[in-house]
C-alpha cells in the first residue's frame, strides 16, 4: 500500500526525465553568424581518421574569419560527435540542420555514414560536402563529393601497374575489407581487367572483416598466388585500422615491392604515421594528393596546418585536401551567390574552380564530382610518398561507372536539361 | 492478479506521453513554446523503442537472473525483418530502377532475389518475421543452453559470442543483407511516406503503445505465480529445481518472450532512424543495454525504461554539447551510479519500495 | 625538354658503346653518365644505370647504392650529382664519384633523384654484378641473392667464375641457385635441362615462380624437366604449408594467451567482469611507445633495446593503474560481479577518451627493433617471422612465471587462499584487502605486458583494447574460469582451430565457425574445459 504523495513522486520523477529531454535539445543559436556543421566521428573506431578532418575544417574556418569572414559575417563551426555510430550520424545530421540551423555540413568518412545521412539531407534540402574517396554509384542533389570516384583512383592505378614502368603486372590479387567500397571497386576492376584480356584465373579476390589483425594466412597465400611465373601485383582496398598489422606482416614476411608491389587506395600519410616504413619502400598508393608534392600552395597549406595543430610532425593527406577544396569552393560559391541559401549556392557551385594543392585546377562538375589529377606514389623510408606517375591533366569524376552494366546507362547531371542524379533520359524539370 | 497503483500510474503516464506529445507537435503552432519539434519526436520515438528493449532485458535479468550480453542481436534481427520489408516497398524507385532487386544486390551482380527475402513484400509476413526470427533464435539457443544448465557468466559470454558471430555474418556481403551498409534509403511504410510528419507521429505513437503494452505485460508476468517462480530461479536456482519446477522451461519461456519483445523494439526503431546495419549486433551495443537497465534499476521495469531514456538523452545531449570529452561524462556517470546508487535510479531516492522493486540477489 | 632528353640518352648510349678512353677522360665521362640519372623518364634512368653498371667501374657502386637508398640528389645550384650523408647529426653533400665532402646540405638546396620499383630492381641487379667479387662475404651473399632475378646472359660466365672461386659455404649455396637460374634463362639447351633438375633442390616460392615462368615458354624435353622439378617443389611446399599453418596457429594462440591471461586473473580468479581489461592492454602499448620516444630522445644508442625497458615499465604502469582502480572503484563492488561490469565499462570509455585526449586519435608508431623485424627462412618455403617467434617465447615466459608465482610464492599462496575462502583467509591473518589490490594489479600488469607484445603487430591506437576484449573473454570462458592452464589450452585450441579453418573458410567464416563451435562446446561442458570442482564451483 502506498500513499498518494509517493505515487505523485513517481510521476514527478518520470516527468522530470522527460522534461530534461526537452530542455536538453540545444538552444537556438544567434542569427548573425554563418554556421558550418562538422559531422565527423571524434570517438569510436573512425575517430582515428575523422578527427583530422574536423581539425581541418576548423582550421579553414579560423583562417576565413581572420580574413574577414564571409559576406561580412563571421563563420561559426558547430561540431558534434556521431561516435562512429551510423544511426547516430542521421540523428546528428538532423540536429545540425533543424536545431542548429547550419548552412552547410562538412562530414562523413565511411560510405555507410553517408548512406545514413543522405535521406536527411535530401528531405531537409541541405548541403553536405563529402571528402573521402568512395565507390561511386551515387549522385545526390544535396551532396558534393570532393574525394575520388573509382575512375580517379582505382583504374589509373591498375593501368599504371600494367604499364612498363609499373612492372607490367598480368596477375592481380584484390584484397579488401568486406564492405561496399572494396566490393564495388573490385567489381569495377575485374571488369576492367577482363577488358584488358586478363582472365579470372589470374585474379584472386579476398575479403577480411573490419579491424582484421592476423594477416599471416593471407600474406602467405599472396606469396603462393604470386609464384606462378607471371608478374603479380596486389591491389589493396583494406580499410583503416587493419592496414598497420597488414603492412607489418608484409614487411616481416619479406614481400618486396620489386617482386610483388602492393598498391593501396586507403593508405595515406596518416596511416603510415603509425608504421616503420623502411621495409615497405616501393609499395604504392594512388591518391589525388600527396604531402610530398613540391608546390607553393602545398607548402602554404602544410605551414598553416602545423601552426594550427601546434605539432610539426603531423602529416597532411588526401581527404584533407578534399576538405580544403570543398571548403574553398563553398566559400567562393557563397560569395558568388551572395547568400548561403542552399539552392542558390548549389547553382553557383557548378564550374567553381579551386587551385589543387598539387598544382592545376580542381573543377566542380554538374554531377557533383570534381575534376582532379591522379597521382601514384611509392612509399619512402620517411613515411612519405614519392610521386612516380601522374595523369597529364585533370580527370573528371564519374558518378556511374562504365564498367558496371547497370550503371553505365545512367547519367548524373544536375543542370538543365537533365536535372537528375540517376537518369536514363533528361528530366527537363525539377 | 492485482497490479499495484504505481504500475497503473506509470502506465497512465506512458499513455499520456503517447497522446500528448503528438498533440503538442501537430496541433500547437511552431511559434508556441509548448510546440514539440518534429526533430524531437523522432528522437523520442527512438528512445521509446530503446526503452522497450531495456524492458525486455530487465524481464530476464532483473527477474530471472539471466544476464544476456547478446540482446542486441534480437533487437537487430527484428530490425532487419522490418528493414527487409521497407526495402521491398522501395520497388523500382531505387537508383537502378530495378523492381526485382534492391540496389545493393544489383551492383553486386545478384541475379535473383535470394529465397530468404521471399514474402517480405507482405507487411503481415514481415511483422510475423519480426517476432519469429528473434523468437526462434532465442528458443533454439535457450533450449540448448538452459537444458545444459549453462548459467552465470558462461551464459553471458556465449550470448556475447552469438551476437558477435551474427555481426560478422551480417557484415559479409555474400549474406545478402547489404553488408556493412545494411539496409537504408527507405521510402514508405504501408503506403505512408516515411518522411512526412504524420507518419513520424504515427510511429511515435506506435512505439509508445508497444512500450505501454510491453510494460503492462511484464508487470502482469512478474506479479503472477510465474513471476514468483522466476524470482525463485533468480535467487536460488537449485532450490527451485529441487522443489520440482522445471527451471529450464521457465527460463526458456521468458528468454524467448524477451527476445520477441526486443525484436518488436527493433522493428519500431528502424523506420524512425532510417537505417539498419550490422553495427547493431556489436557486442558493445548489447553491453550498453545492460548498462541502461543497471543504471535505471535492475528488477524494477520502470527503472529499465527510465534508464534507457535517460542514458540516450544524455548521450544525445553530450555528443552535441561536448563532442570532445563526452565519453568522460558518460563513463563517469556509469561509474558514479554503480558506486553511489547501487540499486540504480529507480531503486534509490526512496523510490524502490514505492514502485514495487524486489530485493536484489 | 623532351628533345634534350632524347639527345642526352642517345649520347649516353653512344658513350656506353665507346669503351676504351683514357683514365682522366673516364672520370669526366663518368660524371656525364651520372647526369643521365636525372632524366625525367624512368626508361632513360634505367638505361643510364645499365650503362654505368656496364662500365664495371667500382666507383659507381657508391652513387648507385645512394640512389637505391634515396640519398642521391641533384644540387640545384650547379646541377652536380651529390650524395647526401648524415654526419654528426647534420647532413652534408659528398661528391658522388670521389666521396669528397662538399659542404653542408641545406634543405631544398637539392632535389632527390627518384626511383621506382622497376629501377630499384635494375639497381639491385646492377649492384649485384658489381659486388659479386667483393672481399666482404656478406656483400657477396647479397649480390648473389639480388642476381637471382636479374642475371642476364652476360653474367653467366662471371657467375660461374664466382661460384668456382667461392670459399664461403653459404654464399656458394646461394650462388649455385642463382647460377642455375641464370642458366635456365640464358644457357644452352643442355645447360637448361641440368639447371631445371638442379633447381628442384631449392623448394621455395621464388624458384617455383621461375620454373612456372619458364614452363610458359618451354617445349619438349625442357618442358618435361621443368614440370618434374615444379611438381617436386610443389609437394615439398605443400608439406611446408602445414608446418607454416601450425606456426601461424601457435603464433595466434600466443597473442590470444597474452591478451587473455591477465583477464584470467582479474575475471577468473577474482570474479571481476573487467571490461576495462582491453584498456589495460592499450596502456601497455602506449607505455611502449612513450618509452621508445624517451629512449630515442635521451639514449639513442640503446634504441634497439628500448623494448626490453618497455616490458617492466608497461607492467608497472598498468599494474599501478590496476591497483588504483581496485582501491578507488572495484573494492566497493565485490560480491556484485555484474556491477563490476557496469563500472568497468564506464572506466573503459573514460580510459579510451583519456588516451585520445593526450596522445591524439591517430596511430602511434612503435618501431620494431632490428632483432624483431624480418624473418628466418627455414628451407625456403617455410618462413618464420622474428616478431612472431619472440611473441611466442614471450607468452610462454609470462605464462610460466605467472604459474610459478601463483604456485610457489607466499603471495601466490595467499592469493589462492583469499580466492577459495575469504573469511577463512581473513581469520588466519591474511590481509585480504591488500591481496585483492595486489591480485588486480597483477592481472592489470600482465595485461600491460600483452600491450608491449601487441604493439609489435597491431595498431597502437585508442581502440586497441576493444578489438581483443571479446576474444579474451571467450578464451577464459572456454578454458574454464579460474584456471590458468585452462586459459592456456583455450588459447591454443582457438588459435590453432582458427588458423587451420582460415585457408578453407576464409577469414570471416572461419571466425564465425570458431564462435559457433565455442557456443556448442559450452553446451557440452557448461563450465569450460577445466571446470573447477567442489565447493568453489558452486560459488
Amino acid at each position: 500500500m502506498i500513499s498518494r504523495r509517493n505515487a505523485l513522486n513517481t510521476l514527478a520523477a518520470a516527468a522530470l526525465a522527460m522534461s530534461v529531454g526537452v530542455s536538453a535539445l540545444p538552444a537556438q543559436a544567434a542569427e548573425d553568424t554563418i554556421k558550418v556543421g562538422v559531422l565527423h566521428s571524434l570517438s569510436g573506431t573512425m575517430a582515428i581518421s575523422e578527427t583530422t578532418l574536423k581539425d581541418s575544417v576548423l582550421m579553414m574556418i579560423d583562417k576565413l574569419n581572420k580574413d574577414g569572414g564571409l559576406l561580412g559575417r563571421q563563420v561559426e563551426a558547430v561540431v558534434v560527435d556521431p561516435a562512429s555510430n551510423w544511426p547516430l550520424f542521421a540523428e546528428k545530421a538532423r540536429e545540425l540542420i533543424q536545431v542548429n540551423k547550419v548552412d552547410v555540413v562538412f562530414g562523413c568518412w565511411t560510405s555507410v555514414s553517408r548512406k545514413s545521412v543522405l535521406p536527411v539531407f535530401e528531405e531537409l534540402n541541405s548541403m553536405l560536402f563529402y571528402p573521402v574517396q568512395y565507390e561511386g554509384e551515387e549522385s545526390s542533389r544535396n551532396v558534393f563529393y570532393t574525394g575520388a570516384a573509382p575512375n580517379q583512383q582505382a583504374i589509373p592505378a591498375v593501368e599504371y601497374l600494367m604499364s612498363e614502368d609499373g612492372g607490367g603486372a598480368k596477375r592481380f590479387i584484390l584484397l579488401g575489407t568486406d564492405y561496399v567500397y572494396p566490393r564495388t571497386t573490385n567489381k569495377i576492376l575485374r571488369a576492367f581487367l577482363h577488358s584488358k584480356g586478363i582472365g579470372d584465373a589470374d585474379i584472386m579476390e579476398e575479403y577480411t572483416p573490419f579491424g582484421h589483425s592476423d594477416w599471416q594466412t593471407i600474406v602467405a597465400s599472396v606469396k603462393k598466388f604470386a609464384s606462378a611465373g607471371i608478374r603479380t601485383a596486389v591491389v589493396s582496398t583494406i580499410n583503416g585500422d587493419a592496414n598497420v598489422p597488414f603492412y607489418k606482416e608484409l614487411a616481416n614476411q619479406g614481400i618486396k615491392a620489386e617482386d610483388i608491389p602492393v598498391i593501396a587506395f586507403s593508405v595515406g600519410e596518416e596511416e603510415l604515421a603509425g608504421l616503420d616504413t623502411k621495409p615497405l619502400v616501393g609499395h604504392l598508393g594512388a591518391w589525388n594528393y600527396f604531402m610530398s608534392v613540391d608546390a607553393p600552395e602545398n607548402d602554404e597549406f602544410i605551414k598553416t596546418w602545423h601552426a594550427f595543430i601546434g605539432d610539426e610532425k603531423r602529416v597532411t593527406n588526401d581527404p584533407m585536401e578534399a576538405t580544403y577544396i570543398g571548403f574553398r569552393m563553398w566559400t567562393q560559391a557563397v560569395k558568388q551567390a551572395g547568400t548561403t541559401d542552399v539552392d542558390a549556392v548549389r547553382q553557383a557551385m557548378y564550374g567553381q574552380k579551386v587551385k589543387n594543392l598539387t598544382g592545376g585546377m580542381a573543377v566542380m562538375n554538374t554531377n557533383h564530382h570534381l575534376s582532379k589529377p591522379v597521382l601514384i606514389g611509392e612509399i619512402q623510408a620517411d613515411g612519405q610518398f614519392d610521386v612516380v606517375w601522374q595523369t597529364e591533366g585533370e580527370v573528371a569524376g564519374d558518378a556511374w561507372s562504365d564498367f558496371i552494366p547497370e550503371s553505365a546507362a545512367l547519367t548524373a547531371d544536375w543542370t538543365y536539361p537533365w536535372i537528375c542524379g540517376n537518369c536514363r533520359k533528361p528530366n527537363y524539370t525539377n | 492478479m492485482q497490479l499495484k497503483t504505481s504500475t497503473w500510474l506509470f502506465a497512465v503516464l506512458l499513455a499520456a506521453v503517447t497522446i500528448i506529445v503528438p498533440i503538442l507537435n501537430l496541433a500547437v503552432p511552431e511559434t508556441s513554446p509548448l510546440h514539440f519539434p518534429t526533430y524531437g519526436l523522432s528522437l523520442f520515438g527512438k528512445y521509446l523503442s530503446f526503452a522497450l528493449l531495456a524492458l525486455s532485458v530487465d524481464l530476464i535479468w532483473g527477474f530471472c537472473g539471466i544476464l544476456s550480453l547478446g540482446h542486441g542481436a534480437f533487437f537487430a534481427l527484428g530490425g532487419y525483418a522490418m528493414g527487409m520489408h521497407l526495402m521491398r516497398q522501395i520497388g523500382d524507385r531505387g537508383v537502378y530502377g530495378n523492381a526485382e532487386l534492391p540496389d545493393f544486390m544489383v551492383f553486386l551482380d545478384w541475379q535473383e532475389l535470394p529465397w530468404y527475402w521471399y514474402g517480405f513484400d507482405s507487411f503481415a509476413f514481415a511483422m510475423a518475421m519480426v517476432m519469429l526470427a528473434p523468437g526462434v533464435l532465442a528458443f533454439v539457443f535457450g533450449w540448448f543452453a538452459f537444458r545444459s544448465r549453462v548459467s552465470g557468466v558462461y551464459l553471458s559470454i556465449i550470448t556475447q559470442a552469438m551476437t558477435f558471430a551474427l555481426m560478422l555474418a551480417f557484415f559479409r556481403n555474400d549474406m545478402g543483407f547489404g553488408g556493412n551498409n545494411g539496409l537504408t534509403d527507405f521510402k514508405e511504410l504501408l503506403g505512408f511516406d516515411l518522411r512526412s510528419q504524420s507518419t513520424r507521429v504515427a510511429l511515435f505513437m506506435a512505439s509508445g503503445t508497444a512500450l505501454l503494452a510491453g510494460f503492462v505485460l511484464c508487470r502482469m508476468i512478474v506479479a503472477s505465480k510465474l513471476g514468483k517462480i522466476l524470482v525463485g530461479i533468480r535467487d536460488a536456482e537449485s532450490r527451485t529445481r529441487f522443489l520440482g519446477y522445471r527451471v529450464e522451461h521457465y527460463k526458456l519461456f521468458v528468454f524467448t518472450l524477451s527476445a520477441v519483445m526486443a525484436g518488436i523494439a527493433g522493428a519500431l526503431y528502424v523506420p524512425q532512424v532510417g537505417i539498419i546495419n550490422p553495427g547493431e549486433f556489436a557486442p558493445a551495443n548489447s553491453i550498453e543495454i545492460v548498462v541502461w537497465v543497471a543504471l535505471g534499476g535492475r528488477g524494477t521495469l520502470i527503472g529499465a525504461i527510465m534508464g534507457a531514456v535517460l542514458v540516450n538523452l544524455t548521450k544525445s545531449y553530450l555528443t552535441a554539447a561536448f563532442p570532445e570529452i563526452w565519453l568522460f561524462a558518460l563513463g563517469g556517470l556509469f561509474v558514479g551510479v554503480t558506486l553511489f546508487l547501487p540499486k540504480g535510479i529507480a531503486g534509490s531516492f526512496g523510490l524502490a519500495r514505492l514502485i514495487g522493486a524486489r530485493g536484489q540477489p | 625538354m623532351l628533345r634534350r632528353i632524347i639527345i642526352l640518352s642517345l649520347l649516353l648510349f653512344a658513350a656506353a658503346a665507346n669503351h676504351s678512353p683514357a683514365r682522366a677522360e673516364q672520370s669526366d665521362q663518368m660524371a656525364d653518365l651520372l647526369q643521365g640519372l636525372t632524366a625525367k623518364s624512368f626508361k632513360a634512368k634505367i638505361a643510364a644505370v645499365e650503362t654505368l653498371a656496364a662500365s664495371g667501374d667500382s666507383r659507381v657502386v657508391a652513387p648507385l647504392t645512394a640512389l637505391l637508398e634515396g640519398r642521391l640528389h641533384r644540387r640545384k645550384a650547379d646541377g652536380a650529382i651529390v650524395i647526401v650523408q648524415r654526419q654528426d647529426g647534420r647532413k652534408i653533400f659528398l661528391d658522388a664519384l670521389t666521396g669528397t665532402p662538399l659542404g653542408e646540405a641545406k634543405p631544398r638546396a637539392s632535389r632527390k633523384i627518384r626511383v621506382n620499383n622497376r629501377l630499384r630492381g635494375v639497381l639491385h641487379g646492377a649492384l649485384g654484378a658489381l659486388t659479386l667479387f667483393s672481399p666482404d662475404p656478406a656483400q657477396r651473399l647479397t649480390a648473389a641473392q639480388a642476381m637471382f632475378k636479374s642475371a642476364g646472359a652476360d653474367s653467366l660466365s662471371p657467375l660461374a667464375k664466382a661460384y668456382l672461386q667461392e670459399t664461403d659455404g653459404d654464399v656458394r649455396q646461394v650462388l649455385a641457385r642463382t647460377l642455375a637460374a641464370a642458366r635456365l634463362r640464358h644457357g644452352g639447351d643442355e645447360e637448361k635441362l641440368a639447371a631445371a633438375k638442379m633447381l628442384a633442390d631449392y623448394p621455395d616460392r621464388e624458384v617455383r615462380d621461375l620454373l612456372a615462368n619458364t614452363a610458359l615458354q618451354a617445349q619438349d624435353k625442357l618442358l618435361a624437366a621443368v614440370t618434374v622439378a615444379s611438381k617436386s617443389i610443389e609437394q615439398r611446399l605443400a608439406f611446408f604449408d602445414v608446418l607454416q599453418n601450425l606456426f601461424q596457429g601457435i603464433s595466434l594462440s600466443s597473442v590470444l594467451l597474452l591478451a587473455a591471461i591477465g583477464l584470467a586473473i582479474t575475471f577468473g580468479v577474482m570474479g571481476v567482469i573487467n571490461m576495462a581489461h582491453g584498456e589495460m592492454v592499450m596502456l601497455g602499448a602506449y607505455t611502449t611507445h612513450v618509452v621508445q620516444v624517451l629512449v630515442q630522445e635521451y639514449f639513442p644508442g640503446a634504441f634497439t633495446h628500448s623494448l626490453l625497458l618497455a616490458i617492466p615499465s608497461a607492467f608497472l604502469i598498468a599494474g599501478l593503474f590496476g591497483v588504483f582502480l581496485e582501491r578507488s572503484v572495484i573494492r566497493f563492488l565485490y560480491g556484485r560481479p555484474l556491477e563490476t561490469l557496469l563500472a568497468t565499462w564506464g572506466l573503459s570509455l573514460m580510459l579510451q577518451q583519456f588516451v585520445r585526449s593526450i596522445f591524439g586519435p591517430t596511430n602511434k608508431e612503435v618501431i620494431a627493433p632490428s632483432w624483431m623485424s624480418g624473418s628466418i627462412e627455414i628451407t625456403g618455403g617455410l618462413v618464420l617471422t622474428h616478431n612472431r617467434i619472440w611473441i611466442i617465447v614471450f607468452a610462454a615466459l609470462v605464462f610460466l612465471l605467472l604459474t610459478l608465482l601463483i604456485r610457489y610464492t607466499d603471495f601466490g599462496l595467499r592469493m589462492r587462499a583469499v580466492t577459495q575462502n575469504r573469511t577463512m583467509a581473513n581469520s588466519v591473518g591474511i590481509r585480504s584487502n591488500w591481496i585483492d589490490a595486489m591480485t588486480f594489479g597483477l592481472g592489470s600488469g600482465v595485461a600491460g605486458l600483452a600491450g608491449v607484445a601487441l604493439s609489435q603487430i597491431d595498431n597502437v591506437s585508442p581502440n586497441l583494447g576493444q578489438s581483443y576484449i571479446i576474444d579474451s573473454f571467450l578464451v577464459v570462458v572456454f578454458g574454464g574460469v579460474g584456471n590458468l592452464w585452462g586459459t592456456m589450452v583455450g588459447a591454443l585450441s582457438l588459435g590453432l582451430a582458427n588458423k587451420f579453418l582460415e585457408p578453407y573458410a576464409g577469414a570471416v567464416l572461419g571466425k564465425i565457425l570458431i564462435l559457433v563451435l565455442v557456443i556448442l562446446f559450452i553446451q557440452k561442458r557448461p563450465r569450460g574445459l577445466f571446470a573447477l570442482k567442489g565447493r568453489a564451483a558452486e560459488a
